[in-house]
């Protein structure tokens, strides 16, 4: 299946990276070798399975408790900018 | 002192009988690192400081007569996508480059708890995205057996620092092959266990459905030492399975194999396998019989399909886990940008690695509308055929058998050219990860050349003891020199 530089460049707004539009030439012939080589996967029976066949339990949830947590200070450390406990970035929404 | 021999067994024996310090092996180790690491590229931090002092508590403990645990003064090196608190943690990307973890994880609480000394975090390929170690945004690592060869990957860093003689342990992280892969590539034992055996909490996440924690050691006894200390249930991952009892795998691997039942998959030894490899692996089986195993091949059609579903879903997986690095909260900020989608945009474009936005690429397409269905849920759905075949197969075999990699270590910059190229060296180990059974990869020999080959052995959920059973009595029998001459051959 041949990927398009068009549809490179629109996977890639949904995944906030921007390319040149050579480099996303250059990705849309990887994604065309990379899926054909993939489309072998269509050869596969796959009937008699669902998404959840061997699955055994569903999702195990532990209880809603409130814990007090000590290391706020420590959890922006890594943070680029702050103005007191906020994080300071670029108006969102204009 | 040669530290590059000791074992994790050899350096309890010789703690508890005082034969030498903690505080004493640590700095040998310590002193090689510095020897030799400039031309292997194993770590990317170290903490000399508190490894240092970790290991004069030890010593503290030992003259004030208490116990020790066999991981109490053992020096180990961590892949670089464990959180460990106060010290760097940059899963070989730029975009994590100073970060700072404010908290540990699971596995390196579990070390510290015993007593294991951290040397420091060791090299990778960028979130754990590559089977070469050639993807590190900072630098490759070379393969201590041929510095002109790749130590496999992604945890190419940790093999590396246990290959080379600069730690007897070390923590690898396996997608997709990721420890059994450089394992190979640098003649030592590695581990993947049962998925939801090792905590993943603090580990950064690459597919998380697929990740697990393993060791890396020299010998089959040390990799089980090893395990032992890092596994159990964790209830702040809420993928670690419970209820399952401590497991004494050093006790257990000694009761050789006679009447085990080991399965060989031809599809696993057809043609595309390295001559060499094959032959040495078949040679490891053949031992195996001879000491009263019964070996019987058998078909399991899955290793080309499963490469494309592995890389589907560990990519679609990929895309969601990477998508919360932003450049807000924490890691890598873009210096210019005119607005908040900017910020975002450019803080990802410039921080990741090529490798690492062709894969959430990837990832997104296979996710998005229009081809979810003919991608991602028919790998999810090959994913369940997998299962089912594999549960088939271990109700009649005890273990299955395999070369771990179909190639030789190959050179660096070889395989970089062309994705699928390089995607291919995983072709025997990603079913494992995708049925969430644990495998083992052991050095079965050398090539001609001098390059190791690993034979790798996989086994029903939680049957790691089987695994261990089958690897010392091979191990045992085969008698190999594991520690490469530093300088290699170029």
């Amino acid at each position: 299946m041949k990927v398009t530089k068009e549809e490179v460049e629109y996977i890639a707004r949904l995944a906030h990276l921007e390319f040149t539009a050579e480099e996303a030439l250059n990705l849309a012939g990887e994604f065309t070798a990379i899926l054909e080589h993939f489309d072998q996967l269509a050869q596969e029976d796959l009937s008699g399975y669902g998404m959840d066949t061997f699955e055994k339990e569903g999702l195990r949830l532990r209880e809603d408790r409130v814990v007090p947590f000590e290391h706020f200070g420590e959890l922006f450390n890594n943070t680029a900018s702050m103005a007191g406990t906020a994080v300071k970035i670029p108006k969102v929404v204009d | 002192m040669e530290v590059e021999k000791l074992t994790i067994k050899r350096i309890h024996e010789g703690l508890q009988q005082k034969e030498f310090k903690a505080e004493e092996i640590t700095k040998a180790y310590l002193e090689r690192i510095k020897s030799y690491d400039r031309q292997i590229g194993a770590f990317l931090t170290l903490d000399e400081n508190s490894a240092l002092e970790t290991s004069r508590q030890v010593d503290q403990r030992i003259a004030r007569g208490s116990a020790l645990n066999i991981l109490d003064g053992v020096p180990v090196a961590v892949k670089d996508n464990m959180c460990t608190r106060g010290l760097r943690t940059t899963c070989a990307s730029k975009m994590l480059e100073d970060f700072v973890p404010p908290y540990d994880a699971t596995v390196v609480e579990a070390l510290k708890h015993q007593g294991g000394v951290i040397l420091g975090k060791t090299n990778m390929d960028e979130f754990a995205m590559g089977s070469s170690n050639e993807n590190s945004g900072f630098h490759p690592v070379r393969n201590p057996w041929d510095s002109s060869r790749v130590p496999g990957g992604s945890s190419g860093g940790s093999a590396a620092a246990v290959s080379a003689g600069f730690a007897p342990m070390a923590l690898g992280s396996d997608t997709g092959g990721s420890i059994r892969m450089p394992a190979a590539f640098c003649g030592l034992v590695g581990v993947k266990p049962t998925y939801g055996r090792v905590s993943r909490y603090g580990l950064i996440a690459f597919g998380s459905s697929l990740d697990q924690i393993g060791p890396f050691a020299r010998t089959v006894e040390d990799a089980a030492y090893a395990l032992e200390g890092i596994e159990g249930f964790d209830p702040r991952d809420s993928t670690s399975a419970p209820g399952r009892t401590k497991e004494d795998y050093a006790a257990a691997m000694k009761q050789g194999v006679r009447g085990m039942r080991i399965g060989i998959p031809r599809e696993f030894f057809a043609e595309g396998v390295n001559p060499e490899v094959r032959r040495i692996v078949l040679r490891g089986v053949k031992s195996l019989e001879d000491q009263g195993a019964e070996v019987e091949e058998f078909t399991l059609p899955i290793t080309q399909s499963g490469l494309s579903a592995y890389y589907m879903i560990s990519s679609a997986e990929a895309s969601s886990n990477l998508g919360r690095y932003d450049g807000v909260r924490f890691g890598y900020r873009a210096g210019e940008y005119k607005n908040f989608e900017e910020l975002v945009v450019k803080s990802r474009t410039e921080a990741f690695g090529k490798e690492v936005k062709r894969r959430i690429m990837l990832g997104t397409y296979v996710l998005s509308s229009g081809y979810y269905d003919a991608y991602y849920k028919k790998a999810m759905l090959f994913r369940q055929k997998v299962r089912g075949l594999f549960r088939e197969a271990f109700e009649t075999y005890d273990a299955i058998v395999s070369p771990t990699v179909p190639m030789l270590p190959f050179k660096l910059g070889e395989k970089t050219q062309d994705p699928l190229e390089m995607y291919l060296a995983d072709l025997f180990t990603v079913n494992v990860n995708i049925a969430g059974i644990p495998a083992l990869s052991m050095p079965a020999g050398f090539s001609e050349s001098g390059l190791p080959v690993g034979i790798q052995f996989m086994g029903n959920h939680f049957e790691e003891s089987k695994l261990f059973r089958i690897a010392y009595a091979l191990e045992k029998d085969l008698g190999l020199d594991l520690i490469p001459e530093l300088g290699g051959v170029e």
